[in-house]
């Protein structure tokens, strides 16, 4: 694992594309710092962090395109999963070597609260808090964005498919408000869901009656709850959609709210993600 | 050393390969002699543990490919078709990476680095990076990263594809070189190579096993037993009577007269020589003879008769068409 990262990390930085990374983060983030913080005269430097979210857009899928689609483009992973080095540590060597990447421009961006507070006396507890949470947000496009990369050899339908999901769930927050109103919406979207499921399972048990019935079964139950509580369905609808928006979670940091919740939310999709990156290089091995 | 059972591998509705078995006995130099896309490369992927098979089992010392992938992939060094080689690295570097995920000592790395830059003779090169480096070159770094960490197996998909004939010469005697101190199993679709490196062949074609032995035996077995073309002087009558009278003499098999010439293909058992006896015999018996010949089956022609004999005798027209699929599919892999 230690072998693993170590080569992933010198791999970025013996070419620009760590330099670049990093200059990017750090650019972009002492831009805010020095329109929000220093010209603007706020001490609270979250404000900062949650203006510089969408830096993630970028930055996360140019980091993560190259950790498994390039090794597979260059058979270079042969030498990996056919060396005594399991699966899990192989893809934990990589995140750790992405994290790491991502935490040297957070780490430098972590002086500017210290900045601040030269200029007056306050609390940076808020700040700091802000800044851990702004990693774990980092921590979970990270293991998104190693995840879609593990699914294709191709580096730029990596960056464009990590690009479009962040994207995505960036705007969720958004999308969410439009889709309030019925919950005939609601059901037509769950309709199309189901539908996909039924879809994924006939086709990976290779039987059409399996997913006949499994769609016949759910349309059913969303019927029912059609008809007895539409209200609960539009609230599922939403909370659905809440669950998808990767970026909400963070805003409790930014509202001075050391949220446990975030946290455990953030932990969870990175653990998830990194877990399906290597469901995803075991099922390479069954295809 | 490795026990390969009922090995099958299914892409679709195509078998790559189909109930594989073989047993790998320590110390030898085994060569895997197909056609394109005969199972070479999948059944070593699968022995390396890079895909898995639809059913079957591979055992290497003693360790299940699935049920311990660890420790069996620590006995094996494999160079896949393409070397596994990251170009913005030295080949230092990278055999330090190789011998670090076998989960080398820095020391014991550090030493043995040194050894398998000597032995693969890339130490000249052992600074430059990667992708400035010639094909052959490359191949020997995608080599000594097999060798790293002192694998007991070490597993060669087509090392000599691609390079000039003086590099073949070298990769091959480094082969034999490695193979008195580890296993080596390689695969070929050249024929001489395989006559001229290994100490065991097995011969894949489509997806099956169709021989196995030492490069003598097959040539050996396959013919059956040898055979023997005489031409003498004097009638067919005589020269068969004297012919048939030499001890230990096989059917004759063929036998025809010209111009007062008998000529005669005789079977001869196998492992005997005996020109001399026929042409003593014939000699004696006033025949004098003017031509003999051995005719043995070259390896060669084992190989085309048994991968021709394969497609040609057993399947029909139809199914030839997956196996040009095949060969796509297994470059897409």
């Amino acid at each position: 694992m230690i072998a693993i990262y170590k080569r992933e990390l010198k791999s970025f930085y013996s070419g620009m594309m760590g330099y670049l990374l990093d200059a990017f983060f750090i650019l972009v983030g002492g831009l805010y710092f020095t329109a929000v913080n220093l010209q603007g005269g706020y001490s609270y430097f979250t404000y900062t962090l949650y203006n510089t979210c969408f830096v993630f857009l970028i930055f996360v899928p140019v980091l993560t395109m190259r950790s498994f689609a390039e090794e597979r483009h260059n058979k270079t992973d042969q030498l990996l999963l056919t060396s005594p080095v399991s699966l899990g540590r192989i893809v934990m060597g990589k995140y750790l070597a992405l994290m790491t990447v991502f935490v040297v421009p957070l780490a430098v961006l972590s002086i500017c609260p210290l900045l601040l507070k030269m200029g007056g006396d306050f609390s940076n507890l808020s700040n700091y808090s802000a800044i851990f949470g702004y990693f774990l947000l980092g921590a979970a496009c990270i293991a998104i964005g190693m995840f879609i990369s593990s699914l294709t050899e191709n580096q730029i339908i990596a960056v464009l498919g990590t690009f479009a999901i962040l994207l995505l769930t960036y705007l969720m927050s958004g999308i969410r408000t439009l889709f309030t109103t019925g919950s005939s919406l609601a059901l037509i979207v769950f309709a199309v869901l189901l539908l996909v499921i039924s879809l994924l399972v006939g086709l990976n048990s290779k039987s059409l009656s399996l997913g006949c019935m499994v769609f016949v079964i759910g349309g059913a139950v969303l019927l029912v709850l059609f008809k007895v509580r539409s209200a609960a369905l539009t609230t599922a609808f939403s909370a659905l959609l809440g669950y998808l928006s990767v970026f909400d979670p963070f805003q409790n940091f930014v509202g001075d709210l050391f949220s446990i919740t975030a946290i455990v939310y953030y932990l969870s999709v990175a653990g998830l993600f990194l877990f399906l990156t290597g469901q995803s290089l075991e099922k390479r091995r069954w295809n | 050393m490795i026990q390969v059972e009922r090995l099958t591998k299914r892409y679709g509705n195509h078998f790559a390969i189909e109930d594989l078995s073989f047993t790998v006995e320590e110390g030898k130099i085994y060569g895997l002699l197909g056609p394109n896309g005969a199972g070479k490369s999948t059944t070593m992927n699968i022995i390396t543990g890079y895909i898995s098979a639809t059913s079957g089992t591979v055992a290497v010392d003693g360790h299940d490919i699935l049920e311990e992938p660890s420790a069996a992939r620590a006995c094996i060094g494999y160079l896949p078709e393409i070397p596994p080689l990251y170009m913005d690295m030295t080949p230092r570097e990278y055999l330090n990476f190789a011998g670090e995920l076998k989960g080398m000592k820095k020391a014991a790395r550090k030493e043995q680095i040194q050894r398998v830059m000597d032995r693969t003779g890339i130490t000249e090169m052992a600074d430059r990076l990667i992708k400035h480096l010639s094909k052959g070159y490359k191949q020997r770094v995608g080599l000594a990263g097999a060798l790293m960490g002192s694998p007991k197996v070490i597993i060669l998909d087509e090392p000599t594809v691609g390079l000039d004939p003086a590099q073949v010469i070298g990769i091959r005697e480094l082969i034999r070189d490695l193979g008195r101190t580890h296993t080596v199993i390689l695969s070929s679709h050249i024929l001489s190579e395989v006559q001229a490196v290994c100490d065991q062949v097995l011969i894949i074609s489509a997806g099956h096993l169709a021989a196995q032995g030492t490069p003598e035996e097959l040539s050996e077995r396959l013919s059956g037993k040898s055979a023997l073309n005489i031409t003498a002087l004097g009638d067919l009558e005589k020269v068969r009577s004297i012919v048939e009278s030499v001890g230990q003499i096989g059917k004759i098999l063929e036998a025809h007269e010209q111009n007062g010439e008998t000529s005669l293909k005789v079977e001869i058992p196998a492992g005997r020589d005996l020109r001399a006896e026929l042409s003593a015999a014939l000699a004696g018996a006033g025949c004098p003879v003017t031509a003999l010949a051995t005719e043995t089956l070259s390896l060669e022609d084992i190989f085309l008769q048994l991968t021709e004999g394969e497609t040609a005798a057993g399947q029909p027209e139809a199914e030839k068409e997956p196996e040009a699929n095949e060969q796509g599919e297994e470059k897409e892999e």
